[in-house]
């Protein structure tokens, strides 16, 4: 009978014990703040950083006119100072093309490095100022 | 008589100690919305700074547009100025060459040179002091006064 009574008390207690637990779970256990968080992952991209190609540096060249007046007098002045009687020649049109072509060039290559030097400065920051400091 | 009072102080109890975690946890919960809202405020500055980051680099890409533009429109106009120097009032350069030989080689060798310098220049060379403090059509490079003679202001016609 002793044991009897000791196992309902047994019982009873853990009831005592075990409903608070029950009821403080479903108090708060389904509803909660969950903390913010926040990734921030940046990594900067390493700068290129490369030189720029040295500017040219180009020889002067001579023009000679030679018409069929001057020719000969054009051919004795050249044996004269020592130079081959010699003429890669070309009319006044082609002579027209050929500077049209140059200048052709240069505008794109003035343009191409315009454009290398406007990148540069975007993505690596300004030239002169990072020059100065 | 027992048990009911029992499962009535057990009641209590559960209600008391129910109320105190709730209570906690209203606290924990309320330190982290503070926090929560700390974050939220940083975000929030971040991205304006970010916006006016982006505003900035929108006006630098127009103005390096513009730019680019405005060098095209001179080279274009240098070349258009090459042309006119070619064919002006009907000239024929041939027809001068035949005429005046050693005055027309003169001034091919000048342009040549000039040209020459111009490549120099359009490839990275900098610019001599002569070459920059030219004002007057004389002094300035004539195949590409655009690039060469930052200081030269072309007269009307």
């Amino acid at each position: 009978m002793y044991h009897i009574k000791t196992k309902d008390k047994t019982y009873r207690l853990a009831w005592i014990i075990a409903v608070p637990l029950m009821l403080c779970l479903l108090l708060s256990g389904c509803s909660g703040v969950k903390t913010l968080e926040i990734f921030k992952k940046e990594v900067e991209r390493e700068k290129l950083n490369l030189n720029k190609p040295t500017p040219l540096e180009l020889e002067n060249l001579k023009w000679i006119i030679i018409n069929s007046k001057n020719a000969e007098e054009v051919f004795k002045k050249l044996e004269e100072s020592g130079i081959d009687p010699v003429l890669w020649g070309l009319t006044d049109k082609d002579f027209e093309l050929l500077a049209k072509n140059f200048a052709r060039i240069r505008n794109q290559l003035k343009i191409t490095n315009d454009l290398l030097d406007k990148y540069k400065e975007y993505y690596e920051g300004d030239l002169e100022k990072e020059n100065e400091k | 008589m027992l048990g009911i009072r029992l499962f009535l102080i057990g009641i209590l109890a559960s209600a008391v100690v129910g109320a105190g975690v709730y209570v906690m946890k209203l606290r924990s919960d309320n330190a982290i919305l503070k926090a929560n809202a700390i974050k939220l405020e940083s975000a929030v500055a971040e991205q304006q700074e970010l916006i006016t980051q982006q505003k900035e680099d929108f006006k630098d890409i127009l103005a390096a547009n513009q730019k680019m533009n405005e060098l095209v429109g001179v080279l274009k106009k240098d070349l258009e100025d090459l042309d006119k120097r070619f064919n002006k009032k009907n000239r024929d350069v041939g027809k001068l060459a035949i005429a005046k030989p050693d005055a027309i080689q003169r001034i091919t060798n000048k342009g040549s040179a000039n040209a020459t310098r111009c490549i120099e220049i359009a490839s990275g060379s900098p610019l001599t002091e002569e070459e920059k403090n030219a004002t007057l059509k004389s002094q300035i490079n004539s195949e590409c006064p655009s690039i060469a003679n930052p200081n030269y202001v072309p007269y009307q016609n």
